[in-house]
């Protein structure tokens, strides 16, 4: 390419073009005027824009405590899905990647809940939580848990959040394992041959080999994990709408809720504080992994 | 660089945009090229007859109706939005908005002013409480020119059903339903002591508790109470909100609430008050139809919610106008959309669909042929809430709604609750200066 003639070169950018095109018109323009409109107050109709300037910045950061409460609670589920949902993920890769009996089976079932649609898992899962007709309280009751008989998970404050962190990493899991095991099957065999002959036992493999191979992988999985859980909204939209009062709030639902209340200049300037928070927490976590990698 | 490899490259360019233009023209709106009339609705369930009524109306004038709907009701919203900001608005429709968004509408252009048509004798045709919230008085807030700027399709309110086989169950007599809160509070309490839910709605979606709350707002407050709250003259921690806020103390503390009530949609609450697993339910006239299609055997009668013997003023109901349509104001086919909604509410017509989709007309004159239930729904649209000439700032309701459902989990006491709100409503009335 360094030597190509620029009649070359004009001939590559033409291949280059449509795909520039579409990026321009489809995400690189919807994202400008994003940021253009929060400096706007609109209500999506009128024909005049009121300039604010940083006003609803201003007042998203020092008085609007539901949408930071919000952001907590997409951390929470957040936290749980790297710990638990990730774990999890990972123990399943590797004892998949022992070449064990039906190891395709295993691929196919675990990697059906995230091709799902989100609104039908999600109101697949209320009516198991349901506290009037729900099985899962029937099966509690049936083993002996007679306390859970009328038990709405999703109303009580205690549960409402981790029951939607469940589902949500029931639905997620499965890509963080399909990536993992493809990460896994990338690490030659001669390495754990190698170690083998110098007498490592299976936790030396593992922690020397395994997982310094692996931290690229992980590294990935963690930024989609963090990335998908904080953007979680059709689970929580056909399960909870955010309730009980406002326990199961995520940013996106709080975006959609002044968005649908005419307030779109608002709704923009979260939605920018939420894609800047985002932004830092992948610089973060790329940042720590290179850091870690050396 | 070959001649041929540049024909390929060009063709791609050429056959990417034009994927991309065709993405850009489809959907949505009333093309120019097309002369029928374009309604776009969100009650999906009314689909056919709105269809039979369409081919009725072409067979008798040659003018083609389409009737779209899409559910649910905020996805039709938001449809809405979206092509009015692109000038690709139906002929009809309606912006499911608050009065204030309603105006803003109104002032962009979006919606025709129907007065002269209305005073040509159409709107004697309704009931007037159906008119209220499509009308805009003089010197009202959003400057809009006063008129009437929507047709009422039908008319609702929302009353307490219950189910009399659970309350002879209980002991409670089925043909003389409670009447005031105390008796209302004893019913609960023999229902739970027989084992029924006494009361469900669907309180997860916001705007339902705050209609139920909104009858006793009336009720403590008056007309002219509400609007000095709006205006900030009367505090959310005055003792007579904090005592709507105790009224839903006492039913949580009475276990009148049915399980998981706080994030029941109503959707929900509807299948268990039809399966017989909640003695009484708020809902909407429409429940009528729901309740008929989940179970048709289903033994029912209805309320009012249950008055306070202390209040100075008359409780009224959540209710008027069920659906509306606003015509296009840049429709080129504007005269054809209002013809055809002048003949849509004509009484044939209406009287057709209340039988179809048991849903009250907004026509006084098809009320008359109703079943008796609705009928009752009928007579309580006189009691619905009067019009206002300002709205709370929607924030501070949704504060209201959710520190409701804040008190029906026990997370909050009423005082608690009717402080949060005035702190709100302060950071609003800051925001507004």
């Amino acid at each position: 390419m360094m030597n190509a003639s620029p009649k070359e070169k004009t001939f590559n950018m033409m291949f280059i073009l449509p795909a520039l095109l579409l990026f321009l018109v489809f995400n690189l323009y919807p994202l400008l005027r994003t940021i253009q409109l929060s400096f706007f107050q609109w209500n999506g109709i009128d024909k005049d824009m009121v300039f604010v300037g940083f006003a609803q910045y201003k007042h998203i950061i020092f008085n609007n405590p539901a949408y930071w409460k919000s952001m907590l609670n997409a951390g929470y589920i957040t936290l749980l899905c790297l710990t638990l949902q990730n774990g999890l993920a990972l123990l399943l890769a590797i004892l998949v990647n022992r070449q064990i009996k039906g190891e395709n089976i295993y691929r196919v079932i675990f990697f059906l809940p995230p091709v799902l649609s989100g609104i039908v898992v999600g109101l697949i899962w209320k009516f198991m939580y349901d506290g009037n007709f729900g099985i899962l309280n029937s099966w509690l009751a049936a083993i002996g848990f007679e306390q859970f008989k009328d038990f709405a998970w999703l109303s009580e404050i205690k549960t409402a959040l981790s029951s939607v962190a469940v589902v949500h990493m029931w639905k997620g899991f499965g890509y963080g394992f399909i990536i993992l095991l493809a990460g896994l099957q990338t690490i030659p065999n001669e390495l754990y041959e190698a170690a083998e002959v110098d007498g490592a036992d299976k936790w030396q493999q593992f922690r020397h080999i395994t997982i310094p191979s692996m931290i690229p992988v992980f590294t990935m999985v963690t930024v989609l994990t963090v990335l998908g859980a904080m953007q979680i909204f059709d689970l929580i939209y056909s399960m909870t709408q955010g309730g009980p009062a406002g326990h199961t709030d995520v940013p996106i639902t709080k975006i959609y809720q002044y968005m649908n209340n005419g307030e779109f200049g608002y709704s923009t300037a979260m939605a920018v504080i939420f894609g800047l928070v985002l932004l830092i927490a992948s610089i973060f976590q790329l940042y720590a992994s290179k850091k870690f990698n050396k | 660089m070959s001649k041929r490899n540049i024909i390929i490259a060009l063709q791609s360019l050429c056959l990417c945009l034009a994927i991309f233009m065709v993405s850009g023209c489809s959907g949505g709106g009333s093309g120019k090229s097309e002369d029928a009339v374009k309604i776009w609705h969100w009650m999906t369930d009314r689909q056919e007859a709105f269809e039979k009524l369409a081919n009725d109306y072409y067979k008798l004038t040659g003018v083609k109706v389409i009737f779209e709907t899409y559910a649910p009701t905020d996805v039709y919203k938001n449809k809405i939005t979206a092509a009015a900001s692109g000038h690709l608005l139906p002929d009809i429709y309606n912006p499911q908005s608050d009065k204030k968004e309603l105006a803003s509408y109104i002032n962009a252009g979006y919606i025709a002013d129907l007065t002269d048509e209305m005073n040509t004798g159409w709107k004697d045709v309704f009931f007037e409480k159906s008119l209220i919230a499509n009308s805009f008085e003089e010197n009202n807030e959003w400057g809009v020119k006063p008129g009437i700027y929507g047709v009422p399709l039908d008319v609702s309110s929302l009353m307490i059903y219950y189910n009399k086989d659970l309350f002879a169950q209980a002991g409670l007599d089925p043909e003389n339903p409670p009447k005031t809160w105390p008796e209302f509070i004893e019913a609960g309490k023999k229902l739970r002591e027989a084992g029924i839910q006494p009361f469900v709605s669907g309180f997860g979606e916001a705007w339902l508790i705050g209609a139920f709350a909104a009858s006793y707002q009336w009720s403590l407050f008056g007309k002219q109470g509400i609007i000095d709250t709006i205006d900030g003259k009367i505090p959310y921690n005055d003792q007579r909100w904090l005592k709507i806020f105790k009224l839903f103390e006492e039913m949580k503390d009475n276990k009148m609430f049915a399980s998981g009530i706080v994030t029941m949609v109503n959707k929900d609450s509807e299948r268990t008050f039809a399966t017989g697993r909640a003695a009484m339910t708020f809902n909407g006239s429409w429940g009528v139809n729901v309740y008929k299609s989940m179970n048709p055997s289903l033994n029912y009668g209805l309320m009012y919610p249950p008055s306070l013997p202390d209040a100075p003023y008359p409780l009224l109901v959540f209710g008027g106008d069920g659906s509306s349509m606003f015509v296009n104001a840049e429709s080129p086919r504007k005269d054809k959309a209002i013809a055809f909604l002048k003949w849509f509410t004509e009484k044939d017509q209406q009287a057709y669909l209340a039988k179809e989709t048991l849903n009250i007309p907004s026509n006084k004159e098809s009320a008359d042929d109703l079943p008796e239930i609705l009928q009752e729904f009928s007579k309580s649209i006189t009691r619905t809430f009067e019009n206002l000439p300002k709205l709370e700032a929607w924030q501070v309701t949704n504060y209201i709604n959710i520190n409701l459902q804040s008190v029906i989990i026990g997370e909050k006491d009423p005082v608690k609750a009717v402080k949060e709100i005035q702190d709100e409503k302060i950071r609003q009335m800051k925001v507004q200066k």
